[in-house]
């Protein structure tokens, strides 16, 4: 694949934390060091983060002056990206974007206003929804539309690509049926919907080579503290595990709104001796309370891929998870023990774990040898540039061919979507003749890694020619 | 096609493309798994109590406007508004009968008899300020308000029957709903010539916004053919009130009627057959906790 110019577009990113933030930096870098350009596109964070930065190895990010209206998400609405947009990937020379979370109006837009610039689109959904509240039916319409016309879909996992092609109508509607069999689902589902899971950086999730085996086991539970976290079923379950193994004791790290409960729970049952709760943990000391233990339990009720039970097994631990969403996929059998969200069933998967852990069956060393080879960031970079390259290589939709499909959303919703691209294309117009293209400020000198690297030889050599000299 | 199965694990790097999408795709979606048809005449029963509640708003309407005119002497509210009471306070009784041994019950009593004597003195005392309360405001204000007042009221009741054991647990909804009513009367009390009138309507509407709808919440725990019964005993008294005020209002109210308890379950029924429920792996999961 030839070198190619990338925006990342999505609301979530650095200075924010979070699997989604972490994702597109990992692969950007990587994408950086395979020798294209990537800038990313967010909006700001005021006072501090605004403007553009440079993050190292050379990533551009552009902080939009949008405010944010929940949980670091702007406002939808369309077109006010625009102008910002259209600039950009002039100045920049981007040949394709590749849009991120679906419930990033920043991303949504994004794939709404490329086609104006011949510009190419990729979208990564991140996250599972359900269909059945008012909430997700109306984010559920708003993905729909969105992806109605993006180039490629990349999903987190199996479970979420399944999701993901129901939420937004990724199937042929009215398949042509060519005989009385049943049509089988690669006949009628997209073949522009890709599944490349997470990834990590397995050296920085190294078990402890000085971890002793003792009698204690210490089960590790790192979340935010929320409903959707299943903390109601550490709740319930602890105090049962506490009382049938007394060489067990447990450390919590996360914070959020049923810390409350976990107190007292603690405070119920006397055991502040054997539940030690951390609050919130940096991303950069979650190692290090990892390997403090040798068991990680997730009680989550919803996960689409579960990059911490990964984290987890990649620093040598037992995982015991909850059997929802993405995570029955994510590792082999004989390093997770998987309970229904029950509570009983949780009781009898830690008791599982903490016999094979206790007979001394669980490798941690070999543990972390084998998620190294399942899990890494090059692998999912270049899985990902095949993607761009079957992207780029397609055939874009003509206009009408666009039109049509956006009518196709629904009775009400296509004609509102309709306008919304007609409008949309107006707008542009307006601003090709507002802000000329021959007044846009080119960038013609882009980040060059490996004049980088002399550059930082040179120096390190002359600095050692001085001290030499000194 | 290569020989290997293709497994749902993305731990293991397989042979086939990204966009491989396997016959097993979608395999654990179900449709409609928790779905309970409704029946037809469960929801005509279930429909009653929101007649009910439209029967007494009318009620009480029909009420202000034969005491507005004179036509009704607010003495004979009164004593029937404590007659009433004592009825509900009966049936209410008779209800809770086994739960309680008398002891509690003898206790309940005095309870009640104290509360609401001072809520009948409190009302007393309040009825000159209530009638000029909003006095000063025009009569088109008025009653643009306490029809909004109403219809939040009629909106935001609690329709739901009583749980079979416990107490009856408030939700805020049917609170607003109480004090919307409540609020509708005091405005309209102020249309009112004199105290007793004030008087005579702000203890009618008390017993049935305040008391009514919890006697009701109660009431549909009972059989069905009771509840049949106190539906139409409500819905014709409140026609039979409105026909000698005006034909078209008790026809519009026929109607209605007719159409809450028939036409509107008939649309509900109908429109069961688009249902479609979507589960799969994806949903949040509900814990289950002993």
């Amino acid at each position: 694949m030839e070198r190619t110019a990338i925006a990342m577009i999505c609301d979530f990113f650095h200075p924010n934390v979070g699997g989604v933030e972490s994702h597109i930096y990992m692969l950007s870098a990587n994408l950086i060091t395979r020798g294209h350009k990537v800038i990313v596109i967010t909006h700001s964070h005021p006072p501090d983060r605004v403007g553009i930065r440079w993050l190292s190895p050379g990533l551009k990010v552009y902080y939009i002056p949008f405010p944010t209206i929940a949980s670091s998400a702007t406002l939808p609405n369309f077109f006010t990206f625009l102008p910002y947009f259209r600039t950009i990937i002039l100045r920049e020379h981007i040949t394709l974007i590749h849009a991120h979370a679906s419930l990033s109006s920043l991303a949504h837009e994004g794939i709404l206003h490329s086609h104006l610039l011949g510009v190419r689109t990729v979208f990564t959904d991140h996250s599972l929804f359900g269909f059945d509240d008012a909430a997700s039916i109306l984010t559920n319409k708003l993905v729909e539309a969105a992806l109605r016309n993006v180039d490629a879909v990349i999903c987190v996992s199996h479970t979420g690509r399944e999701n993901t092609v129901l939420r937004a109508q990724l199937f042929e509607r009215h398949p042509v049926v060519a005989s009385d069999e049943p049509l089988r689902p690669s006949q009628y589902v997209n073949n522009n919907v890709y599944v490349i899971p997470n990834a990590l950086v397995a050296e920085r999730f190294k078990p402890d080579p000085n971890f002793k085996q003792t009698d204690t086991i210490t089960v590790v539970v790192v979340s935010r503290l929320a409903y959707r976290k299943g903390i109601d079923l550490l709740v319930a379950t602890a105090p049962r595990i506490c009382a049938a193994f007394p060489n067990v004791r447990f450390l919590v790290g996360g914070d959020g709104p049923k810390m409350v409960e976990l107190l007292q729970m603690r405070e119920k049952h006397l055991l502040q001796d054997r539940i030690e709760l951390l609050g919130p943990v940096k991303p950069n000391d979650v190692r290090s309370v990892l390997v403090q233990g040798s068991i990680f339990l997730n009680t989550s009720l919803t996960e689409a891929f579960g990059i911490a039970m990964v984290e987890a097994a990649c620093a040598g631990l037992y995982v015991v998870s909850t059997r929802v969403g993405g995570v029955p996929e994510i590792l082999p059998e004989d390093m997770i023990s998987f309970a229904n969200p029950e509570e009983d069933d949780v009781f009898r998967a830690m008791s599982e774990a903490i016999r094979i852990v206790s007979e001394g069956k669980h490798d941690p060393s070999q543990a972390h040898e084998r998620v190294k080879s399942f899990y890494d960031w090059g692998g999912v970079c270049e899985r990902t540039m095949r993607v761009y390259d079957a992207v780029l290589k397609s055939q874009p939709r003509d206009f009408w061919t666009r039109m049509q499909r956006t009518l196709d959303l629904g009775r009400f919703a296509g004609p509102i979507f309709l306008t919304i691209l007609v409008v949309d294309c107006l707008f542009f117009l307006f601003l090709e003749w507002l802000m000329p293209r021959e007044d846009v400020d080119f960038v013609r000198i882009d980040w060059d890694q490996e004049r980088f690297i002399e550059v930082a030889h040179e120096t390190q050599e002359a600095r050692r020619g001085r001290r030499r000299l000194g | 096609m290569p020989d290997t199965q293709w497994e749902k694990v993305l731990w293991k790097s397989q042979p086939f493309p990204d966009n491989y999408v396997p016959d097993s795709f979608l395999s654990s979606l179900r449709r409609n798994a928790n779905f309970r048809p409704y029946s037809y005449w469960s929801l005509v029963l279930a429909s009653c109590a929101i007649v009910q509640q439209l029967a007494v708003i009318f009620i009480f309407l029909a009420i202000f406007v034969n005491l507005k005119e004179r036509t009704l002497d607010p003495r004979i509210l009164v004593w029937l508004s404590i007659g009433a009471f004592m009825l509900g306070v009966t049936i209410w009784e008779r209800l809770d009968y086994h739960k309680f041994d008398s002891l509690s019950r003898r206790n309940g009593c005095a309870k009640i008899a104290k509360s609401s004597i001072l809520v009948f003195l409190a009302l007393l005392a309040l009825s000159p300020v209530l009638k000029t309360l909003t006095a000063a405001t025009s009569s088109d204000s008025i009653w643009a308000l306490s029809s909004c007042l109403f219809v939040l009221n009629v909106v935001l009741a609690d329709y739901s029957p009583a749980a079979p054991l416990g107490m009856v647990r408030e939700r805020l909804t049917s609170v607003l709903s109480m004090n919307a009513a409540i609020s509708s009367s005091v405005v309209l009390a102020s249309r009112l010539s004199d105290d007793a009138s004030v008087f005579a309507l702000m203890v009618f509407s008390v017993q049935v916004f305040a008391l009514f709808p919890i006697l009701r919440h109660r009431l549909q725990a009972t059989p069905a053919a009771v509840r049949v019964v106190i539906t139409a005993l409500l819905a014709g008294s409140t026609i039979l009130l409105a026909l000698p005020l005006s034909i078209v209002v008790a026809v519009i109210l026929c109607a209605t009627f007719m159409f809450v308890t028939f036409i509107g379950p008939c649309v509900l029924f109908w429109s069961q057959k688009y249902k479609n429920e979507i589960r799969g792996p994806w949903d949040v999961a509900v814990p289950k906790v002993n």
